[in-house]
């Protein structure tokens, strides 16, 4: 009798306050495993791309709905704005514009002049990057990494290794591409490098994202290297991702330690987010870039041009829009 | 009434993941708060039956997606989050403003901490102390919604 009693107690469910399913802990361990799985794929598989594209498909209508009220204030704000600054800012403009219609039609010139120099030379055409005009929708949300979204993204061509130039100079590279947006990381983050090449004496290296600061690094430098503060430093083209000759950084400190056989180098960028909401894309055509001869190169460059020239006369204009590799047709003549 | 309550745990977690999605910057993107974690520590006070680990794992995931970062990093930081708030889940209605104030300071600290773990595994830097101030906003944020009126304590009896 007793013993029935107590069955049926067995028997009876909890009450419904004490009904919670699966005991915490066994969740707990069930979800960081999860957790820890998709970890683990994400970043050392590359299977989760598509699904993370699919799903930021989903996510668009709820960020322009976010988007919505920074976008009617900037509306009203440009719609508000004062006679007296919209006059300000043509007459700017205007001086702007003059004085890049001087450099353009020198720049004209000089293009032509180039472009007769390279048939000189005989060396490949400095090939036409395709660019496409892009906003920027927002900063990254992630504070460990240096990101911006763009409202530019895969149906408009857009394609993640494109290289991200604001007026000033190289901003970043874009990493990762959505269908309606992308985004780009920038020269700052831990993770970005890019090649430069000091203005001033046409010395190459390859400067990296600080990450923490707004700042890049030229590590890997001997201590006794020919850099001085203020130097400027732009791509040096050499990458096939960056245009040549766009601004990069500026040089802001150089520390010596007696320790260390390298310079410590901290350069400031010379582009910024913080000041333009316009980006330009450019996209270089990819192609084998390793003959692509600048004029700025140093003096070893200078004989291989030297080389070359005799070989132009014998054949004049010939190959004058070869995107090939230009020794391919340098050797012909010999073999 | 179940399922009126379940409605607003969605509306809020979407409203929630509207105010992630504002594109933040500057000295903002620095002082945000952790709206998503904040809803959900709230519900799981509110109703544990109804918002629970599995709930703030798949919160955690939509805010990876966000954030754009690698999946599973906010999921865990969530996960063990609310672990730790259910299992101190009676205790913590009963608890007066004050100390309820800082338990979800405590809480919003550990996922952020386990988020810095993760974070430093896969080769970042310590960002400095001001990585911590979302928690300190969350917790401004906490409070002025209980003094507009959010019952954050024992349960109604509605």
């Amino acid at each position: 009798m007793v013993q029935g009693f107590h069955q049926n107690l067995e028997q009876q469910q909890a009450p419904a306050f004490f009904a919670r399913g699966p005991s915490p802990f066994a969740r707990l361990v069930f979800f960081a495993a999860l957790s820890l799985t998709l970890i683990a794929t994400d970043s050392r598989l590359q299977y989760l791309a598509t699904v993370r594209e699919n799903l930021m498909v989903l996510l668009h209508p709820l960020q322009l709905i976010a988007n919505a009220p920074s976008q009617l204030y900037q509306f009203t704000n440009e719609y508000f704005s004062t006679h007296h600054r919209l006059l300000n800012e043509n007459e700017q403009l205007k001086k702007q514009a003059l004085k890049q219609d001087v450099a353009l039609q020198q720049l004209n010139m000089l293009i032509l002049e180039n472009a007769n120099l390279r048939d000189l030379l005989q060396t490949n055409q400095t090939l036409v990057e395709s660019t496409a005009l892009a906003e920027i929708l927002h900063v990254g949300r992630d504070p460990f990494t240096k990101k911006i979204i763009v409202n530019r993204g895969s149906n408009h061509e857009v394609s993640a290794g494109a290289a991200v130039v604001d007026a000033a100079g190289v901003i970043g590279q874009v990493t990762r591409t959505y269908p309606s947006t992308s985004e780009v990381t920038l020269i700052t983050d831990k993770s970005l490098a890019i090649p430069i090449q000091v203005e001033r004496n046409g010395l190459r290296a390859i400067a990296f994202g600080h990450g923490r600061d707004n700042t890049l690094d030229l590590p890997y430098l001997p201590a006794n290297v020919d850099i001085k503060r203020g130097d400027k430093l732009v791509t040096s083209g050499i990458d096939g991702v960056y245009p040549v000759g766009l601004a990069v950084a500026t040089v802001t400190d150089i520390k010596v330690s007696p320790g260390s056989p390298f310079a410590q180098i901290v350069c400031e960028p010379t582009g910024g987010i913080e000041k333009h909401r316009q980006v330009l894309l450019v996209r270089t055509p990819q192609v084998d870039i390793v003959n692509n001869n600048t004029p700025s190169q140093t003096s070893g460059k200078k004989n291989n041009a030297e080389k070359t020239q005799p070989q132009t006369l014998k054949q004049p204009k010939q190959q004058q829009n070869s995107t090939k590799p230009q020794p391919d047709n340098a050797n012909k003549p010999h073999a | 009434m179940h399922n009126s309550q379940l409605k607003f745990i969605y509306l809020s977690l979407l409203f929630a993941f509207i105010c992630l999605l504002v594109p933040w910057s500057g000295i903002a993107l620095s002082l945000r708060p952790d709206f998503m974690l904040l809803v959900i520590i709230y519900w799981l006070l509110r109703a544990p039956n109804q918002c629970n680990v599995g709930t703030a794992w798949f919160v955690g995931l939509l805010v990876d997606l966000a954030t754009g970062g690698v999946f599973g990093q906010y999921a865990l930081a969530y996960t063990v989050t609310t672990f730790v708030a259910v299992v101190y889940q009676r205790r913590l209605v009963l608890f007066n403003n004050t100390q309820q104030l800082v338990y979800v300071f405590l809480l919003l600290v550990l996922s952020q901490i386990v988020l810095l773990v993760l974070k430093t595994f896969a080769g970042n830097e310590w960002l400095g102390w001001a990585y911590f101030l979302p928690s300190i906003t969350g917790i401004l944020i906490w409070q002025l919604a209980v003094m507009l009126g959010l019952n954050t304590g024992k349960h109604s009896r509605g």
